[in-house]
This record gives C-alpha cells, structure tokens and sequence, in this order.
C-alpha cells in the first residue's frame, strides 16, 4: 500500500507540474510575446516537460539508463535544431 | 479480483517497461516526428513572416485543451500502471478508460478544429505553413487514434482479469506508447501554436 501511495503520490506531482508548466506557455502566447525570448521560453518548457514524461511517466529514470539516455539525447537534438532554425530566422 | 502484492510490485527488471521491441517502435517514431519538426523549423526560416501570420489564425485555447487533456491522459495511464502492479486490475481497467476518454477529448477538439480550416477553405496547398500544420497535426492525430486502440484492448484485457502484479507486459508496453504519444505533442504544440 505504501509503494502504491507513494507511486499515486509521485505522479499527481508531476502531473501538477505539467499543468502549471503548459498553462505558463499558453499564457505566454494569449499576451501575444513574440521573438527570441518567447522561443527560449517555450522551447525550454517543452524540454522540460518531456524530461518529466520521460523520467517519471515512462520511468526511464531508475533501470533504464541507456533507454533515458537515449530519449534526452533526442530531446536535446530536437531542440537544439528548433532553436538554431529560430535564432537563425530571428538574426 | 486482487492479487498478493508481494515482491512482485517492485520494479520486475532492469530494462525500460513493457515489451523491447516497442521501444525500438518509439525510437522509429520519434525519429520521424523529429525529422518533422525540424524540417518545419527550418522551412519557417524562409517564410517567417508568412508562418508568424498564419500561425496566428490557430485556435491557441484548443492547442492547450489538447495538450492538458493528453497529459491528464498519460497521468491516468501511469495511475492503471501502478494499480496493476498493486494487484487491482479492475481498477486498472478504470483509470485505462478514463485516460481513453481524455483521448477522445482530444479527438473531439482536433477534428473540431480541422473542420473550421475546412470549412474555411484551408488545405494542404493553401500555403507551406498549413501544408505542414495540417500534415503534422494528422499524423500526430493518426497517432492518438492508434493508441486509443491499443489503451482499450489493454482495457478490456484488464478488465477480465489477464493481468498480474507478476506479469503485465501488455499494460506497460501500451502506456509506454500512449506516452511517446504525449511526449511528441508537448514540442509540437509550442512549436506550431506559440512559438514566433
């Protein structure tokens, strides 16, 4: 009972977190923010929040080590192109 | 019906959960929806001005409905993961629902969605922001449709019992899906919603 409190526990906090996390971003573009300081934001947010799907929704973060690796090295390849193609179009 | 939940709760092995091989399908996949984006970053850099318009005629409250209606979704999968694991696979079968009735929020949202640009005579040839807002959103939305699929026979497989705290590979493997499914969205919406 304590591992399934302590599991429910865990993912209603992360869960919490990525609400928060995604309403940020919304607000970010209902008050219309433009340039590169609203696609580091986002970018940044998004990386975040699939770091936290990765790490605790896929539990990749205990016995997994390779699979996690893996998986945040995509999202840190993915990134860096979104973000280079943005800053490129911001110059 | 509850099972012992001994030992057989703890983590089973050392490994990602569920099946291998669907792991080597979500590296595939994610590989192809990566290629998307940055094809669509890239491709914005000649049409700035032409994707910052008309990325503004998205529907941004229906981006954020979607993506909190699949993150409460992948939230009900973990929750069916751990009462598996319990040994409560009726209660499993219950929070698989509830994370399928979220997919089909996102169903209802996307297609409502669609149909406005088609009624608004929008189309894969309208310009290259929607040829690639349209494309990525469907493949994206073929793959919501799939997982809802595999989430329901895990369900209904649950439902009767076929599931043990020992042995519930078919239940991770199909929330390790539903949650590359979740994870894919979270780039695309502040890429193609927010982002300029």
């Amino acid at each position: 009972m304590n591992m399934e409190k302590t599991a429910s526990a865990a993912a209603t906090r992360t869960w919490l977190v990525l609400v928060a996390l995604t309403l940020t971003t919304f607000t970010f573009g209902v008050l219309g923010y433009e340039g590169m300081g609203l696609v580091a934001a986002a970018l940044l947010i998004a990386l975040v929040k699939a770091q936290l799907v990765v790490d605790h929704f896929m539990r990749l973060r205990r016995g997994a080590p390779l699979w996690r690796m893996l998986l945040t090295g995509y999202l840190f390849t993915v990134g860096a192109l979104i973000a280079i193609a943005f800053a490129v179009a911001g110059l | 019906m509850t099972y012992p939940t001994d030992a057989a709760v703890q983590v089973r092995s050392a490994g990602p959960p569920g099946d291998l091989a669907i792991w080597f399908f979500i590296l595939a996949e994610l590989a192809v929806f990566g290629a998307f984006f940055a094809t669509y970053a890239f491709t914005r850099l000649n049409h700035v001005e032409l994707f910052n318009t008309y990325q503004q005629h998205l529907d941004t409250r229906a981006g954020l409905i979607n993506t909190l209606a699949l993150i409460t979704s992948s939230y009900f999968v973990v929750r069916a993961v751990v009462a598996v694991r319990c040994g409560r696979p009726l209660q499993c079968a219950r929070w698989l629902w509830a994370a399928i009735a979220m997919g089909g929020v996102f169903v209802v949202v996307k297609l409502f969605e669609f149909s406005v640009h088609i009624s608004a005579g929008v189309t894969l040839s309208t310009n290259t922001f929607y040829m690639f807002y349209l494309s990525l959103t469907f493949f994206h939305f073929m793959h919501v449709l799939l997982g809802m699929v595999i989430l329901s026979v895990v369900a209904l497989k649950a439902g009767r019992g076929d599931y043990t705290p020992a042995e519930h590979t078919g239940v991770e493997t199909g929330a390790s899906y539903w949650h590359m499914v979740d994870l894919v969205w979270l780039i695309l919406f502040p890429l193609v919603y927010v982002m300029r």
